[in-house]
C-alpha cells in the first residue's frame, strides 16, 4: 500500500468516525417529561395555568392541566417548546432549550418557562422515586411469613432470610 | 407461433405463471384494491433494496448470493447498538449503517474468499456459510452482548443479565425513512424517500456496470479463464462483488427493519436471503442474468402472492394456512425450479458445443437438416 493510498484511507476512516460522533450527538434520544407542577425558584412560587396545550418540536400539541406530567420522546440536543395558555390570559409562548447529550430523562418545567425563570431552571434531570412494594406484593409477603408483625422486633428476619 | 413469441414465453415462463396465479388469486381473496396497492407500495419500499443487493454477484458469475444473510446480520448489529445508545430518527439509521459497514466488509471479504476456494459451487457455499455465521452471530448476540460487549440499556438484555432479548422494538427509528417526505396520493401513503434511495442504488448499479471494475466483473462472470488470461484479477473482482453485495444487504436489512419497527434478534435475518432470491427469480431473473426490472417485477409479484394467498386459501378451502403453506412452497419451489433450469440449460449448452466440435452441429441443427432432406 502506497503512502498516498494509506493517507486517503486514513482520511476516509477519520471522516466516518467524525460523522458517527456527529450523528450520535444530533440523534441522541431523550425522554422529556413535561411537568406542570408548581416550582419554587429563588423563594418565588411559580404555578402553571389551569389548562394549557404543549407541543415539542412542532409535534401535535397535547392538552395539560395543573400538576400533571406527560412523556414525550425527542431526539437531538435542541428543542422548541410551544405552550399555549387556554385558561385565563390567552398567550402563546415559544422557547428553545437544550438537553445535555447524556441526560436520558429530563423534566421540563412549564411554570418555570411561563414564569420567565432563568433557562437553567427549565430543564432538570429526572430521578426516579424509590421503588415501593405494591400492596399485592406486600400481601404475598405477609402470607409467606405469617409470623411477621408490623412492629420490628430484634429477632425478626427478612423474608427469604434463613434463621440461624 | 412465431419463434420470437415462443422464445418470449420460454424466457418469461416464471413471470407469466405468477401473473396468471395472482390474477386468479386476487378476486378469490376478496381483498380491496386500495389495500393491495398500499401494501405493495410499502413492501416495494421495504424489500427492493435487499433484492438489488443480489445483482452484482450474479453479474460476476457467482450466482445467487445466499451469503447476503451475513450482511443482514451486520445491519441488525448496527440496529441493536443504536437502540442501546438510544439514537433516534434518521441519524440513528445512518449511524446503524456506518456501524454495519465494517462488519459487512469483513464478512463479505470472508465470504468472497471462501467462495473463491469453491469456484463453481458458490451458491451452496454461501448457503452453508450463512448457517455457520448464524451460529457465530447467535454467540455474539446471546452471550457476548451484555457480558463482553457492554449494553447499557437493561431493557434490551435477557433476565439473566446478558444476551439480547428475542424481540426489540425500534421505536426511535420506526418508519423514519418512509415518513421523511410524506406524500399521500388518492389515500395511499407513498414512501417517497425509500423510493429515492432505491432509485439511487439502482442508478449506482447501472453506472457500476459501465465502469472498468463492472466490465471486469461481467468478463469474469462470462469466462474466468479468458478473463484471467486477459489480465483481469478475477479473484479480487469476485471478492469485491460479494463485499458490495454484503454491504448493500446490511443497509437493505436496516431499511427493511425500520419499516417493520421491530427486530426479531435471532431470526429476522434468516429468511431474508431466501425471500429476496425467490422475489428476484419470480421477476424473471436467472442464476446468470438479472436486472433492475427483474427486481421490481419480482418484488411486486412475490409480495402480491404473499398478500393474497392466505385469504384466497381461506376463501377456497376454509383454511388460511393453505395460503401460508403455498407461499412457503412457492418461495422454495421457485428457487429449486431456477436451479434446475440453470443446470438443464448448462448441460444442454455443453452437449451442443460438444456436438459442434465433433462437426455434427447441434442436435437442433441436425433435426433441421434431416427435416429438409
Amino acid at each position: 500500500m502506497t503512502s498516498r493510498s494509506l493517507f486517503q484511507r486514513s482520511c476516509v476512516l477519520l471522516g466516518f468516525i467524525a460523522l458517527s460522533v456527529y450523528l450520535f450527538y444530533i440523534g441522541k434520544g431523550h425522554t422529556l417529561l413535561i411537568d406542570t407542577n408548581a416550582v419554587t425558584i429563588n423563594g418565588k412560587e411559580l404555578r402553571s395555568p389551569e389548562t394549557i396545550e404543549v407541543s415539542i418540536d412542532g409535534k401535535p400539541a397535547e392538552s395539560m392541566g395543573r400538576a400533571e406530567r406527560i412523556l414525550i420522546l425527542a431526539g437531538g440536543p435542541r428543542h422548541t417548546i410551544t405552550i399555549e395558555v387556554l385558561s385565563g390570559d390567552d398567550k402563546k409562548v415559544e422557547k428553545q432549550f437544550t438537553i445535555p447529550t447524556f441526560m436520558d430523562s429530563a423534566v421540563v418545567s412549564v411554570p418555570a418557562i411561563l414564569g420567565d425563570a432563568p433557562p437553567e431552571f427549565w430543564v432538570t434531570t429526572f430521578t426516579a422515586p424509590p421503588v415501593e412494594e405494591a400492596p399485592a406484593e406486600q400481601m404475598q409477603h405477609e402470607q409467606d411469613a405469617p409470623e411477621a408483625t408490623t412492629e420490628i422486633s430484634p429477632n425478626a428476619t427478612a423474608p427469604g432470610q434463613q434463621k440461624p | 407461433m412465431s419463434s420470437k413469441l415462443r422464445l418470449f414465453f420460454i424466457e418469461n415462463a416464471v413471470v407469466i405463471l405468477f401473473v396468471v396465479l395472482i390474477a386468479f388469486a386476487i378476486p378469490v381473496s376478496g381483498l380491496p384494491g386500495t389495500f393491495l396497492m398500499q401494501e405493495i407500495l410499502t413492501r416495494l419500499g421495504r424489500n427492493t433494496f435487499l433484492v438489488i443487493a443480489l445483482l452484482l454477484p450474479i453479474m460476476a458469475g457467482m450466482g445467487l448470493n445466499f451469503g447476503m444473510v451475513l450482511g443482514a446480520m451486520a445491519g441488525q448489529l448496527g440496529l441493536i447498538f443504536i437502540t442501546d445508545w438510544n439514537i433516534v430518527g434518521i441519524p440513528g439509521l445512518l449511524l446503524a449503517m456506518i456501524i454495519s459497514l465494517p462488519i459487512s466488509v469483513f464478512l463479505g471479504w470472508l465470504c468472497g474468499s471462501i467462495m473463491n476456494l469453491a469456484k463453481g459451487r458458490e451458491m451452496v457455499t454461501g448457503f452453508i456459510l450463512a448457517f455457520f455465521m448464524n451460529g457465530l452471530y447467535m454467540m455474539v448476540v446471546l452471550y457476548a452482548m451484555g457480558s463482553l460487549i457492554p449494553i447499557m440499556n437493561p431493557e434490551l438484555l435477557l433476565s439473566r443479565g446478558y444476551g439480547i432479548r428475542n424481540v426489540i422494538g425500534l421505536d426511535g427509528v420506526r418508519q423514519s425513512l418512509d415518513t421523511l417526505i410524506p406524500l399521500k396520493v388518492a389515500g395511499l401513503n407513498i414512501p417517497v424517500f425509500s423510493f429515492l434511495i432505491i432509485a439511487a442504488v439502482s442508478f449506482f448499479i447501472i453506472w457500476f456496470r459501465k465502469t472498468k471494475i463492472g466490465q471486469d466483473m461481467r468478463a469474469a462472470g462470462q469466462d474466468r479463464a479468458v478473463s484471467g488470461a486477459a489480465g483481469i484479477p478475477v479473484e479480487q473482482t469476485r471478492i469485491l462483488a460479494i463485499i458490495i453485495s454484503t454491504v448493500l444487504a446490511g443497509i437493505g436489512q436496516i431499511i427493511f427493519l425500520q419499516n417493520l419497527g421491530t427486530i426479531n434478534t435471532t431470526s429476522s435475518h434468516e429468511q431474508i436471503g431466501m425471500f429476496s432470491i425467490a422475489a428476484l427469480l419470480i421477476g424473471g431473473a436467472s442464476v446468470t442474468k438479472a436486472s433492475i426490472p427483474n427486481v421490481i417485477v419480482g418484488v411486486i409479484l412475490f409480495h402480491l402472492l404473499f398478500l393474497v394467498s392466505p385469504m384466497a386459501g381461506k376463501n377456497l378451502i376454509g383454511s388460511g394456512m393453505l395460503g401460508e403453506y403455498f407461499r412457503q412452497f412457492v418461495s422454495y419451489g421457485v428457487i429449486a425450479l431456477a436451479l434446475v433450469l440453470y443446470e438443464w440449460k448448462r448441460v444442454t449448452q455443453e452437449n451442443d458445443s460438444r456436438a459442434t466440435l465433433r462437426g455434427g452441429g447441434t442436435p437442433a441443427a441436425k433435426e433441421a437438416k434431416g427435416g429438409a432432406a
